[in-house]
């Protein structure tokens, strides 16, 4: 995409974007949609102005601390038996997600 | 005959909501005066009786309730020392409560069941908290009106034309109407504090990293706190001291103590530097808000506080920010209800297909508005312009805001910019909608503790005062909301639509 200048959501670039968030906009409600970004846009463009080396000094926070790589229970077979659609010797059918053309 | 029947169901009604806060009911039931079961049927009977009215709640489940409540006045019997005992707790339908439903308000989690407690409501539960059922929000939480919820809007106890305020708007008019004592929401951007003050109960989003965020549906990481709904400081207080800690299923859950904030509650805030929010007093308030802001400034004089202004200048920008980061990791939180991992399975003649059927059916206008804003922000050619400078600018605030905290203890603003409006009134309107929070979510990219107390009414209607400390200052937050809540003139009674 090319970089936004002011007043630039158009309906094509929303509809670039729902295709990215695997969203489908159906015509009629496309104007719409398009002017309340646009009006969001605007208001959230007062950022810009702010200039990159306007960073703040002092030290970076501290990294977040992580746990042992251990397994622990989650109670997540029991998670799984009441929420999967379906299951099969113990795990959950899913759609085919490996070998399509997504 | 007909008016007398009727007089004599008022009284009935009066008694039986004579106030009862959970402090109150947790000394009750642990000194045997009442018992849980007693307590918990009494909630219950309100939520049958009333909630007809205003919609607080998605799901009651009374029966886990009584059976729950009946192990509280065993463990009572047996002698444990429980800080909530039997207090019954609605919980915002995005946290996890075991053999409940979590829909987050939204058609694509319908029927979901988490696989038990999150941790705070596993720490409630442990103080002899009893969770009657699971409130309504906006869709994911996502939204400052509660009309964004895929099942139906909430409606305000003050009046019920207008809204409760959101997302956590069915544990605000859940507690406003008196239908339990206390209430967990959720914060992201002022979703605990806004409603609060729109509905006149107290609302407290603690310091990032004090309250696990396990079990809790994830909107903005960076940002989403848990947080109590009750009707006095004290049981904010209280509730806070029982969830905070840190939690090895949370790494973002700080390691520092959280002390006990109800210990020093009484303690005043003579002495104490009480910071006024500078932008907040030029930002065109409402003349009610801006009277009432008046009177707050008198009350923490007359508190035997030192009373200053304080700039934070880039609070002015919060909203801007906010709406960028907030959006970015909706956007990227939001990626797993797929078809695959959550939701109904549709349009599954290819993979493509599936992912957007689902998606565009699951997901209502203002979820799918805050995904396309996050996506827009992250995508090639507007990352940098947009969540790059995004991200600089809330390092700022940040910066801004410690600076206000060497010269003040606490800081002070209006909670909200106007009382409560119209159902419907902002729907179509995204972002009238969101400058609702434009005094919560200053707090929020801080990732400061915030408090709002209810400050009167104006026209019938609540208005709240907010409280900022520094970061896991609590214990100031807690004094200063305290000595402002003994100061002002909020009606002890539920409103009437709740008598």
């Amino acid at each position: 995409m090319a970089a936004h200048r002011p007043g630039s959501v158009t309906p094509d670039v929303v509809r670039r974007i729902a295709g990215l968030a695997r969203l489908r906009v159906p015509d009629p409600e496309l104007p719409s949609l398009t002017a309340q970004l646009a009006r969001v846009v605007d208001h959230i463009d007062q950022i810009r102005e702010i200039p990159p080396e306007a960073l703040p000094v002092g030290l970076p926070p501290p990294p977040t601390p992580l746990r042992a790589d251990a397994a622990s229970p989650g109670d997540g077979e029991r998670a799984l038996a009441s929420n999967a659609p379906r299951l099969l010797h113990g795990h959950g059918v899913v759609p085919r997600v490996v070998g399509t053309a997504e | 005959m007909r008016g007398k029947r009727a007089g004599a169901r008022r009284v009935e009604r009066r008694v039986s909501a004579a106030p009862a806060t959970a402090a109150g009911i947790a000394e009750d039931v642990g000194r045997r005066r009442r018992s849980a079961v007693e307590v918990v049927s009494e909630s219950l009977r309100r939520i049958e009786e009333l909630d007809g009215r205003f919609g607080a709640f998605l799901e009651v489940t009374g029966e886990l309730a009584l059976e729950e409540a009946g192990e509280v006045d065993r463990r009572v019997a047996a002698g444990d020392a429980l800080p909530l005992a039997g207090v019954p707790f609605g919980i915002k339908d995005n946290v996890w409560v075991a053999g409940r439903h979590t829909t987050c308000g939204s058609r694509i989690l319908a029927g979901f069941r988490p696989p038990g407690d999150g941790t705070a409501v596993g720490r409630l539960r442990a103080a002899g908290a009893v969770f009657v059922g699971k409130t309504n929000l906006d869709e994911f939480a996502m939204g400052s009106s509660t009309e964004n919820s895929a099942f139906h809007a909430t409606r305000n106890p003050w009046d019920v034309a207008r809204i409760p305020g959101g997302s956590s708007g069915g544990s605000a008019a859940a507690v406003a109407a008196r239908l339990v004592p206390a209430a967990l929401g959720s914060d992201t951007g002022g979703s605990i504090r806004q409603p609060a003050a729109c509905c006149g109960v107290v609302g407290f989003k603690p310091t990032y990293g004090r309250v696990s965020r396990y079990g809790l549906v994830a909107f903005g990481s960076s940002l989403d706190q848990i947080g109590p709904l009750a009707l006095t400081v004290r049981d904010a207080a209280r509730i806070y001291r029982v969830m905070a800690g840190p939690d090895p299923r949370d790494s973002t859950t700080s390691g520092e103590a959280a002390g006990d904030p109800e210990a020093s509650l009484e303690e005043g805030v003579r002495g104490l530097r009480v910071g006024f929010l500078a932008e907040a007093q030029s930002a065109g308030l409402a003349p009610e808000v801006a009277a009432d802001l008046a009177r707050a400034r008198q009350a923490f004089r007359d508190a035997g506080a030192e009373v200053l202004d304080v700039s934070v200048p880039r609070a002015a920008a919060a909203i801007a920010i906010y709406y960028v980061i907030a959006s970015a990791e909706a956007s990227s939180n939001l990626a797993r209800y797929d078809g695959v991992r959550y939701g109904p399975r549709l349009g599954d003649s290819d993979l493509k297909a599936l992912y957007v059927e689902t998606r565009t059916a699951g997901f209502g206008p203002e979820v799918k508005r805050r995904i396309l804003l996050g996506t827009f922000a992250l995508a090639s050619g507007y990352y940098e312009a947009y969540y790059g400078q995004a991200m600089r600018a809330r390092a700022l605030l940040a910066e801004d805001f410690s600076r206000a905290f060497a010269s003040a203890d606490v800081l002070v603003c209006p909670s909200i910019p106007s009382a409560a409006f119209r159902l419907g009134e902002k729907v179509d309107d995204p972002l009238t909608m969101y400058l609702s929070d434009v005094f919560t979510v200053p707090a929020s990219l801080a990732g400061l503790p915030a408090i709002s107390v209810p400050s009167g009414l104006a026209d019938g209607l609540p208005l709240g005062l907010q409280v900022m400390a520094a970061p896991f200052r609590e214990d100031l937050l807690f004094r200063a909301a305290r000595a402002f809540e003994r100061e002002t003139a909020m009606p002890a009674d539920a409103p009437p639509a709740a008598r």
